[in-house]
């Protein structure tokens, strides 16, 4: 039977260790440079079609949230985040607008009817494209 | 190279293999950060990586729009427990008194003007159940360590720029028992500073309660699992309040808190004191039917004792022979009584509803007022709906300079 030297043993056993060391390492710098951040807020939002709104029409929009407007003067949209302390407006009775959290209520174009909110909902932008498809931005 | 710088070699890719491999088992044991951004700040937080299906708080302050480090305070980036939690506000409890102002606070939260009804921490911060000064007041003057029964000191130092009543004070020192000669007081100071709003409970489950504003609004703590209490309400049934109201005595001679032993469940016979007398209306509702939040959480004054702010009498809601109990038709959407009662829906108020109101204006949001004369109140805790009536026109006997409870008691005490 060949005995494998001693010196060439451990200098096989410092190579494997070393080399499974390098791969670990790769690895981990591999998964650091992946690291995702939290991503940006989805500042817009594509609708689709903008013949899918039709004239008279008002549209919940929970994912933004907002409330899609197709008047005859054309699209217009509000914010539902309450302008009190941000939390999500909800469809009252009628066309009104009203906050789960605290009450504040609102008119059918936003306007403040009950405090405790001071300000109206916010405005957003709307734009129809070229090829009639509908875009809602929150900036 | 010689067999000795291999072993070395050897050794330290061992070691160091070893290290990697720690590293790599911690790191796959550690939860994914689950991020959440609220729409209040719109700064993204980590605490629902481990913070996850805790209850909502209240139906004012869902976490979507809140989030937890607004309330809470903590470091919302960090994902090691220790570090998250390092620069928590009050520990676990945001609300207590010593916090209360970066945790609740905010000119659109509870600290904002009187006139919108939003000043309650300046409001609670000034009040009896806060300040102690009553007692104190009663303890230093008894002892000769002051010469009147006004409020000097409290709890904690605490100014009153705008008083708006005849027996507000100015400021209080904060009390320390220790500085004065007398031992009673120290007595005082160490056995009967048990009931205020940051003192911490007597062990036991009828003490039981926290501090700051959840003392009241965060009920019957020992129905939620440990690590798990997250609730805020404003449908606070009396057994809250009986955790500091009703569960003993003070004994002057020995200057220390008797607690009492046994755990009463039949409200009429058991809960209180054997001398006490109680209508029905005073044994079957819930404290806060009646007594308004001014009187609870203080009027933005500083007073002597809890007589100069607790105000409600059986006349509040019954009148006197001479004259209705006072009342309001609610003309505007932005109604204060409107909104108290969107908090607490327990009943539908509308414009246009009458409802009754106390001497000092406060609505009693939960009463109505109907079509026959009579009178409508629905328990802000329990939902449900009593009936009664006004004294007018009734065959009462009553002195109308005579409205003190216990004048009230003589005819219409229950049988205990």
């Amino acid at each position: 039977m060949n005995e494998y030297p001693r010196r060439d043993f451990l200098k096989l056993t410092s190579q494997a260790l070393l080399a499974a060391s390098g791969f670990l390492g790769l690895g981990g710098l591999l998964h650091y440079l992946n690291f995702s951040t939290q991503p940006q807020p989805q500042t817009r939002f594509d609708l689709g079609p903008a013949a899918d709104f039709p004239v008279g029409s008002r549209t919940l929009l929970p994912d933004v949230p907002a409330l899609l407007v197709h008047g005859e003067s054309g699209f217009s949209a509000l914010s539902l985040v309450c302008p009190h302390l941000g939390c999500t407006i909800e469809h009252s009775s009628g066309d009104g607008l009203t906050c789960p959290c605290h009450g504040s209520s609102f008119d059918a174009d936003g306007m403040v009817q009950r405090g405790p909110a001071k300000q109206s909902l916010r405005s957003l932008r709307v734009e129809v494209t070229g090829d009639d498809q509908l875009h809602l931005f929150l900036s | 190279m010689n067999e000795t710088t291999h072993r070395s070699i050897a050794a330290v890719s061992a070691l160091l293999l070893l290290a990697l491999v720690v590293v790599w088992a911690i790191e796959s044991q550690r939860a994914q950060p689950v991020g959440l951004t609220p729409t209040l700040t719109g700064e993204v937080e980590y605490c629902q990586t481990c913070h996850v299906g805790l209850p909502e708080i209240s139906p004012s302050h869902p976490v979507d729009a809140f989030g937890c480090v607004v309330c809470h305070g903590g470091e919302r980036l960090a994902l090691e427990a220790d570090l998250a939690h390092s620069t928590m506000r009050g520990g676990s409890n945001p609300s207590d008194l010593s916090v209360v102002e970066q945790s609740c606070g905010g000119s659109e939260c509870h600290s904002g003007s009187a006139a919108d009804a939003n000043d309650h921490i300046q409001r609670v911060m000034t009040s009896i159940q806060a300040t102690y000064a009553g007692a104190i007041a009663n303890i230093r003057y008894t002892f000769g360590a002051q010469a009147d029964l006004v409020a000097h000191q409290g709890i904690f130092a605490v100014m009153d720029d705008q008083i708006t009543t005849t027996t507000g004070v100015p400021a209080l020192e904060a009390f320390d028992p220790a500085s004065d000669a007398n031992p009673y007081i120290h007595q005082f100071g160490d056995n009967c500073l048990g009931c205020h709003l940051s003192a911490e409970p007597p062990e036991g489950e009828a003490f039981a309660r926290l501090t700051g504003c959840a003392a009241c609004h965060t009920p019957d703590i020992n129905r939620f699992p440990e690590g798990q209490i997250h609730q805020l309400t404003t449908a606070i049934p009396y057994t809250q309040c009986n955790t500091c109201h009703n569960r003993g005595n003070y004994d002057l001679r020995s200057m220390e808190f008797v607690e009492r032993t046994d755990e009463p469940l039949d409200r009429l016979h058991d809960y209180y004191q054997p001398i006490a007398q109680f209508t029905q209306c005073e044994w079957t509702l819930d404290c806060i039917d009646c007594h308004t939040p001014e009187e609870a959480m203080g009027n933005g004054d500083i007073h002597s004792n809890q007589h100069e702010v607790v105000y409600t009498q059986c006349q509040t809601c019954h009148g006197t022979l001479d004259e209705l109990p006072l009342t309001q038709t609610i003309v505007s959407e932005d109604d204060l009584a409107l909104r108290l009662a969107f908090l607490n829906p327990v009943t539908e108020l509308n414009v246009g509803d009458t409802i009754l109101i106390t001497e000092q204006g406060e609505p009693l949001w939960n009463t109505r007022v109907l079509p026959d004369g009579t009178y409508e109140m629905v328990g802000k805790a329990t939902g449900e709906v009593f009936s009664f009536r006004p004294v007018m026109g009734t065959q009462c006997e009553q002195d109308v300079t005579e409205q003190r409870s216990y004048y009230c008691h003589e005819c219409h005490a229950v049988e205990r």
